[in-house]
C-alpha cells in the first residue's frame, strides 16, 4: 500500500480524523449568483401598426420580494411626447419612474399614439436607464423601439400544445406574429404554384400509394390487402419512403405524381389517413402524438383547367364524390379536408410564416419513413431559407450581420427540423450547442437559438426559442 | 501450538446451526474445517458428508474483509462476477454468463424478495452482512430443493440465531473512502452498527440489530446537487445511498422443537440528481433560472420469518418455515430551482413493488433404513407484484400492471447409501401454478468417496426461470414501433451438470494440509427468451421462447494451510455458446473465459494480528455481437471486454483481550474503475457503449468494533 499512500494523502487523514470525529466538510455550493433585473419583454412594434395604443411589458428576472423603482428615459426623433405621443405612466421630463411591489413579476408602460399620420422617419426609443433594486443590473432587453423596422426580436413560446402536440404552429418572425391550426385540420394539400401538386399531410402520418387503375369505382379494399400495411410511416422498410412525400419540402417530390393534363395518365392512389391527434397523457418528456388510426381512401386527381377535380371514395365504395379545387392565389397551398369534406383553411398565406412547428414526417437512411415530434419546419416553399451555426464556431450575442455566409442558406425545410433536441435517451435534452440563421422572404436575416424543450414538470410540447434580427 | 491462531479464528465463527443428528461442539480439532451445511441437504450435515457440493464462506472470512455488504463478499468468489449498475445503485450478480433473474439468494431457507423478485434479480447492496453466521453457495441448477429461478446456482445465507453467552453486545464504525473521496457528510462510506444479544433463559434467546450505511456516491468529475451549469457535470458517478436496517431474532428452543422468528426490515433512498440542468434561459432579462427533474427512489422491504423444526413422533425430522415478506419501490420526482434549492412539482408515487407469502417444509426421514433415507417437501408462493408505467413499458393511459403468481410445489428427494462409498441423491419436484404449464423438474446426485482422502460427487440438476414483467408485459407501440411483451410465454428450461473430484492429503506429517478440487461444469438453457422480429413489414418485435444458452467449462479451487499461513487458489475456464435462432447469420462458436482467484491471509497470534489478501483476475471476455461491416452488411462479431484484476488487502487487529477489534483495509488496490469493451451492440437510435463501470477506484477503509460478552 506505500506506493499509493501519497495520492491519497488528504482523503486518508480524513478518514482517521473522522474515526477522531473531526469534520472535514467543505461547502458543496456550486451555483452562481443571479442578479434582479428589469427588461422589456420584447424589443420593437413598428409604429404605423399602431391605432391608438399598445402595452409594453416589462418583466422582472425574478419575483421582487421587496420595494424598489426603475426608470425609462425617453428619446424620440421627429415625434414630441404630449404632442404626437404619451405614456402611462407619464413622463416627467423624458423619464417615467415606475415602483417595484414585493410579490410582482413584471410591469407594463401603456403607449399612446396621439398623431394617427406618424411616419417611417419617426423613432421613439424607451431605455431602461436605472434600477433602484438589491443586486440589480441592467442588461438584457434595455431598450425597446418604436420604428418601422422588422421586428428586432423576441423570446418566443409556441403553443405547440404540450406532449400531444396537437397544434402546428406558424410563425412570421419579422411581425411576430403565430397562426395555430390544429393537425389534423386538413388532409391534402393542393399547390398554389405552377406545378400541379398535391401534398399529404405528414404531420399525422399519412402516406399514399400509386394503384395501377385509373378507374376509381373499380378498386375495393381487395385489390390493396396486400399493399395496406407497407403503406404506412415507421415500418421499418426502407422503400417505404415512396409512399410520403419527400420531408425536404420540394413540391417536385410528393408522393403523388405530378397532375396530368392528360387524363389518363392520372392513376387512382390508395391512402392511409394517418392517426388522430393522440389525447394519452404519456410520461414527462414522452409524447403521445399518434390516437387512433383514421382508416383509408382512395383519391385521384385530375386538372379541370386551372384547377384540381378531386375524386374520393372509401375503398369498397363503387361510386365516388367529386370537388373542384382553385388553386389559391398567394398561399402555398388549398386545403382539403375528408372530415369535413370542404377545402379549409390552415396555413397563412405564403408571405405570412417563416417557421412551422409540427410533428412531421421523416426519413431515416436505411429504415425509411420515420415519426418525428418537436419539429420545425422553415417556409421553403415561401421563399425561406436557413442554416446552422454551432456554437464552437460563433456565439450566438455575438454573431452580427456580418457573420454571415450567403452560401450557407440551404431549401431544405428540416435545417431546424429535430437537430435542436436529443429524445434518444430516457432524459430528453435541449441541444444548447447550436443556433440557425434564417433569411425570410423579404430579405431579412435573423439568428435564432432554442433555449427550452420541456415545462418545468419535465414535460414535452412546450417549445421556446429566441430570435434577433441581424442588421 | 502453530495453528493456535487459525483455529482462533474458526472459533470466532462459531458454527452454530440447528442440527438433529450433528451437534456441533467448538472442538479444537482440525475436522473443525468440517463445517456443516444446511443447504440442498436432507438434514444439516457436514460439507464432506454432502452429495451435494457446497462452498462455505464463514464469519471469518467476511469479517476479514470488511465487506459491509454481500457484493463485497462475493467480489473474490471464483465463477460469481459482480455487476454494478451506476445508474440505479443496484449491483447484480453473473454467473456461467447468466446475470441476476438466473440466481436465486435465500436466506436460512427461503428465498429474500426484492421489487423484481422473490430470490431472483437481488441487489446484493441491500443484503447487509452483520448478523451472518456463514454464507452456502451451490454452484448449478437447484430447482428440486429451492424451485423457479435457481438456475445458474444459489446463495443460502445462514443468519446466527444463538449464543454461548448471556449478553453480547456490539457497537462498530466503519468508515470508508470512496476512491480519494472523502468527507465527514457528503462523501465516502460511514456505517454504524449496534447489536445486543442476550439468552432471556436456557430455552430463550434474542437478539436486535440496527444498521446505518451512508455511501456518499462517487462524484468523480461530478458536482453534486447543487450545480447550475448544463455541462453534463450535474449530480454524482454513482449514486449516494443511505440505508437504515433493522433486524430482530426471537429463538426458543426445547427438547423435540426449535422455533425461531426472524425480522427485518430496510430502507433505502437513492437520490437520482440529473446531469441534465435546464437552464430557463429568460432571453428578456438575460438571465436564467436552472432546473433539473430529479429522482429520489426510496426502498422499504420487511422480512418476517417463523420457523419451526423438530421431529415427529420423534423420528420424522421437519422444518416448516412460513415468511411474509415485501418490498416496495417508491419513486419521487420533482423539478428542483437549483439557486433556491427548492423542489417544486412533487410528485409520489409507487415504482415497483413485490410481495409474496411463501411456506416451505420439509420432512426427512419418511423412509429411514440403514441405507435409505427420504425426504418430503412442500413449497407455496403467492407472489404479487406491481409495476408502475415508470418502471415497466406499457401503453400510455395505464397506470400499473399487476401479476399475481400462485405456485404450489411439492419435492421429494432420497439419499441411497448403495455401499459405504457410494451415495446417490435423486430428486424430482413438480410445481403448479396459477401463469404456466405444470412444471416438472428432477435431480440425480452421487458421491464416491475413493480412500480416506477422495471425494468424487456427480450432480445433474435442473430449475426454470420464470419470464419477467418486461418479457410478459411490455406494450410500446406507436407509429413508428411495435414492441410487445407475450403474457404466453413459458419459463426458461434449464439444465446443469457438474462433476467435483476433491482429494485432501496433509504433508510435512500434517504440518501442511491440502485440499484439491477439479471441477467440470454445463449448463444448458432451453427456450431461452429472447426479443424477436414477428413482422418483417410492418416491422414488430415481439418476446418468444426461441434461443438456447450453453456454458461449459472447468475449474479448480485449492485451499492451502501451513501454520499461520492459510491460502485459497482458484482458477476457472468458463465457455459460453448462444444459439441464437432469433437472429440471422448468428454465430454459436464457444468462447472462452478465464478466471483467477486467490485469498491468503498469515496470522501473527502474539499480536492478535491478521493479514489478508483477496485477488481475482477476471480475464478477456468476448461476446457476439451485430455490427455493421465497412461494406454496410451486418454481421456478427466477438466483441471484447477488456480483462481486470481485483485486489483487495486487510489487516485485523485486536485489543484488550479481543474487546475492540480493528479492521483497516484497501479495497480496489489496481485502482479499476471502467473496462473498455466492444461488445455491446447498439440500439437503432444510439451507438454502443463503449466502457463497463467497475468501481470508483482505490478506497481505504477503517472498521473499530467494541465487543462486550458477558
Amino acid at each position: 500500500m506505500k506506493p499509493f499512500s501519497l495520492k491519497l494523502k488528504p482523503a486518508f487523514l480524513c478518514l482517521l480524523a473522522a474515526a477522531l470525529f473531526i469534520s472535514c466538510s467543505e461547502d458543496d455550493s456550486v451555483t452562481t449568483a443571479t442578479p434582479f433585473v428589469v427588461a422589456f419583454e420584447n424589443l420593437s412594434a413598428n409604429i404605423s401598426d399602431i391605432e391608438t395604443s399598445k402595452t409594453l411589458s416589462l418583466v422582472y428576472s425574478e419575483t421582487a420580494t421587496v420595494q424598489g423603482s426603475f426608470e425609462v428615459s425617453i428619446v424620440s426623433t421627429n415625434a414630441i411626447y404630449g404632442v404626437d405621443f404619451t405614456t402611462e405612466p407619464a413622463a416627467e421630463g423624458s423619464t417615467i419612474t415606475l415602483p417595484i411591489e414585493a410579490s410582482e413579476n413584471g410591469k407594463s408602460i401603456v403607449f399612446n399614439k396621439l398623431n394617427p399620420t406618424l411616419d417611417e422617419t419617426v423613432t421613439i426609443e424607451l431605455n431602461i436607464s436605472a434600477i433602484h433594486y438589491p443586486s440589480s443590473v441592467i442588461q438584457g432587453n434595455t431598450r425597446f423601439l418604436f420604428g418601422n423596422t422588422p421586428a428586432l426580436g423576441t423570446g418566443y413560446s409556441p403553443n405547440v400544445g404540450g406532449p400531444n402536440q396537437q397544434n402546428q404552429v406558424y410563425i412570421d418572425l419579422s411581425s411576430e406574429a403565430e397562426t395555430v391550426v390544429q393537425r389534423d385540420t386538413w388532409d391534402l394539400g393542393f399547390y398554389a404554384g405552377d406545378e400541379f401538386r398535391v401534398g399529404i399531410n405528414g404531420a399525422i402520418y399519412m402516406a399514399t400509394a400509386q394503384l395501377e387503375s385509373t378507374d376509381i369505382d373499380a378498386i375495393s379494399e381487395a385489390d390493396v390487402t396486400d399493399l395496406q400495411p407497407q403503406v404506412a410511416v415507421g415500418t421499418f422498410d426502407p422503400d417505404n419512403v415512396a409512399y410520403i412525400d419527400h420531408p425536404d419540402g420540394a413540391i417536385t417530390k410528393t408522393a403523388i405524381a405530378s397532375i396530368s393534363a392528360t387524363e389518363a395518365e392520372n392513376k387512382v392512389y390508395l391512402v392511409n389517413l394517418g392517426y388522430t391527434v393522440g389525447t394519452d397523457a404519456p410520461e414527462p418528456g414522452s409524447v403521445a402524438v399518434a390516437g387512433s388510426a383514421r382508416g383509408w381512401k382512395k383519391i385521384r386527381v385530375l386538372r379541370q383547367g386551372d384547377d384540381y377535380l378531386l375524386q374520393y371514395a372509401n375503398l369498397n365504395d363503387t361510386t365516388h364524390e367529386e370537388v373542384v379545387i382553385s388553386k389559391n392565389e398567394g398561399y402555398n397551398f388549398t386545403f382539403f379536408s375528408f372530415d369535413t369534406e370542404n377545402v379549409v383553411t390552415a396555413e397563412p398565406r405564403a408571405d405570412q410564416w417563416d417557421l412551422n412547428f409540427t410533428v412531421f414526417t421523416n426519413i431515416i437512411d436505411g429504415a425509411g419513413s420515420y415519426g418525428f415530434s418537436d419539429g420545425v419546419l422553415h417556409n421553403s416553399k415561401g421563399g425561406v431559407t436557413a442554416y446552422s451555426v454551432e456554437t464552437t464556431a460563433f456565439d450566438y450575442d455575438t454573431f452580427s450581420a456580418s457573420d454571415v455566409v450567403l452560401n450557407n442558406f440551404e431549401q431544405d425545410q428540416r435545417v431546424i427540423g429535430s437537430t435542436w433536441r436529443d429524445v434518444i435517451n430516457d432524459d430528453k435534452v435541449l441541444i444548447d450547442t447550436i443556433f440557425y440563421i434564417l433569411k425570410d422572404a423579404n430579405g431579412n436575416l435573423y439568428k435564432l437559438k432554442f433555449t427550452s424543450l420541456l415545462n418545468e414538470n419535465g414535460e414535452r410540447g412546450f417549445p421556446e426559442f429566441k430570435y434577433n434580427l441581424l442588421q | 501450538m502453530k495453528n493456535t491462531s487459525f483455529l482462533l479464528l474458526f472459533t470466532l465463527s462459531t458454527i452454530r446451526v440447528f442440527s438433529q443428528n450433528q451437534p456441533i461442539k467448538d472442538t479444537t480439532t482440525v475436522e473443525k474445517l468440517n463445517e456443516v451445511v444446511v443447504t440442498g441437504q436432507l438434514n444439516p450435515q457436514a460439507v464432506s458428508k454432502s452429495v451435494v457440493e457446497v462452498k462455505v464462506i464463514s464469519r471469518s472470512d467476511i469479517e476479514r474483509q470488511g465487506g459491509n455488504n454481500l457484493a463485497d463478499v462475493l467480489n473474490s468468489t471464483l465463477n460469481i462476477n459482480i455487476t454494478p449498475n451506476t445508474a440505479t445503485g443496484k449491483s447484480g450478480v453473473s454467473l456461467f454468463g447468466l446475470d441476476g433473474q438466473y440466481f436465486k439468494v435465500l436466506m436460512d431457507n427461503i428465498p429474500i424478495i426484492n421489487e423484481e423478485g422473490v430470490g431472483n434479480n437481488t441487489d446484493l447492496t441491500l443484503i447487509n452482512i452483520e448478523d451472518i453466521e456463514r454464507i452456502e453457495i451451490v454452484e448449478g441448477a437447484m430447482g428440486v430443493q429451492y424451485g423457479a429461478n435457481a438456475v445458474s446456482g444459489i446463495i443460502n445465507i445462514i443468519t446466527k440465531k444463538g449464543s454461548k453467552n448471556d449478553w453480547d453486545i456490539t457497537a462498530s464504525v466503519q468508515e470508508e473512502t470512496i476512491g480519494s473521496e472523502y468527507e465527514w457528510f457528503d462523501k465516502g462510506r460511514h456505517i454504524q452498527t449496534l447489536k445486543i444479544g442476550h439468552n432471556f433463559s436456557e430455552n430463550f434467546y434474542a437478539n436486535a440489530s440496527f444498521t446505518r450505511n451512508d455511501f456518499g456516491g462517487f462524484w468523480n468529475d461530478k458536482q453534486g446537487e447543487n450545480y447550475d451549469a448544463n455541462d453534463g457535470l450535474r449530480g454524482h458517478e454513482w449514486l449516494p445511498k443511505l440505508q437504515h436496517n433493522a433486524k430482530a431474532v426471537l429463538s426458543y428452543e426445547k427438547e423435540n422443537i426449535k422455533l425461531f422468528y426472524r425480522f427485518d426490515y430496510l430502507t433505502e433512498t437513492i437520490d437520482n440528481f440529473s446531469e441534465n440542468v435546464d437552464l430557463n434561459e429568460n432571453p428578456a432579462t438575460a438571465t436564467t433560472n436552472p432546473t433539473a427533474q430529479d429522482e429520489i427512489y426510496t426502498n422499504n422491504r420487511f422480512y418476517h420469518h417463523l420457523n419451526a423444526s423438530g421431529s415427529l413422533f420423534s423420528k420424522i425430522p421437519y422444518n416448516i418455515s412460513v415468511s411474509y415478506q415485501e418490498q416496495t419501490k417508491d419513486l419521487e420526482r420533482y423539478t428542483y430551482y437549483i439557486r433556491r434549492q427548492q423542489r417544486e412539482n412533487v410528485e409520489e408515487g409507487e415504482y415497483q413493488s413485490r410481495s409474496a407469502f411463501f411456506s416451505r417444509g420439509t420432512f426427512s426421514n419418511i423412509i429411514q433404513t440403514e441405507t435409505a433415507n427420504l425426504q418430503l417437501g412442500y413449497e407455496l408462493t403467492n407472489e404479487k407484484g406491481t409495476g408502475s408505467s415508470v418502471a415497466i413499458v406499457i401503453a400510455p393511459g395505464e397506470e400499473e400492471i399487476t401479476q399475481k403468481l400462485d405456485n404450489y410445489d411439492f419435492f421429494a428427494a432420497s439419499e441411497w447409501q448403495l455401499t459405504q462409498r457410494l451415495s446417490l441423491r435423486p430428486g424430482a419436484r413438480v410445481s403448479f401454478s396459477n401463469l404456466f404449464d405444470t412444471q416438472y423438474i428432477g435431480s440425480l446426485s452421487a458421491k464416491q468417496t475413493l480412500g480416506d482422502d477422495w471425494e468424487v460427487r456427480g450432480i445433474i440438476g435442473s430449475a426454470n426461470r420464470t419470464p419477467s414483467y418486461d418479457e410478459l408485459y411490455t406494450y410500446f407501440v406507436d407509429v413508428n414501433h411495435n414492441v410487445q411483451g407475450n403474457p404466453e410465454l413459458n419459463p426458461e428450461k434449464g439444465i446443469s451438470t457438474f462433476l467435483h473430484i476433491k482429494k485432501n492429503s496433509t504433508l510435512s506429517e500434517g504440518k501442511i494440509r491440502l485440499k484439491n478440487k477439479l471441477s467440470f461444469n454445463y449448463l444448458g438453457l432451453q427456450d431461452r427468451i429472447e426479443l424477436i422480429v414477428v413482422q418483417q413489414n410492418p416491422l414488430a418485435y415481439q418476446y418468444s421462447n426461441i434461443d438456447n444458452y450453453k456454458a461449459i467449462g472447468a475449474f479448480s479451487e485449492n485451499e492451502i494451510y501451513f501454520g499461520n499461513f492459510k491460502g485459497q487458489l482458484g482458477a476457472s475456464v468458463q465457455g459460453i455458446s448462444k444459439v441464437l435462432d432469433s437472429r440471422t447469420d448468428s454465430n454459436d462458436d464457444f468462447l472462452f473465459n478465464l478466471q483467477l482467484n486467490a485469498n491468503v491471509s498469515y496470522s501473527l497470534p502474539k499480536y492478535r494480528t491478521t493479514f489478508s489478501l483477496f485477488f481475482k483476475h477476471i480475464g478477456e471476455q468476448q461476446q457476439f455481437v451485430e455490427k455493421t461491416n465497412d461494406e454496410g452488411n451486418q454481421e456478427f462479431v466477438a466483441g471484447t471486454t477488456e480483462a481486470y484484476s481485483w485486489l483487495d488487502a486487510t489487516i485485523n487487529k485486536s485489543f484488550f483481550s479481543k474487546k475492540l477489534t480493528t479492521t483497516l483495509g484497501a479495497r480496489n488496490i489496481f485502482d479499476i474503475t471502467a473496462v473498455n469493451t466492444t461488445a455491446f451492440e447498439g440500439g437503432a437510435h444510439n451507438s454502443p457503449a463503449t466502457q463497463i463501470p467497475l468501481g470508483y477506484g482505490r478506497s481505504f477503509f477503517l472498521k473499530l468494533t467494541y465487543n462486550i460478552s458477558l
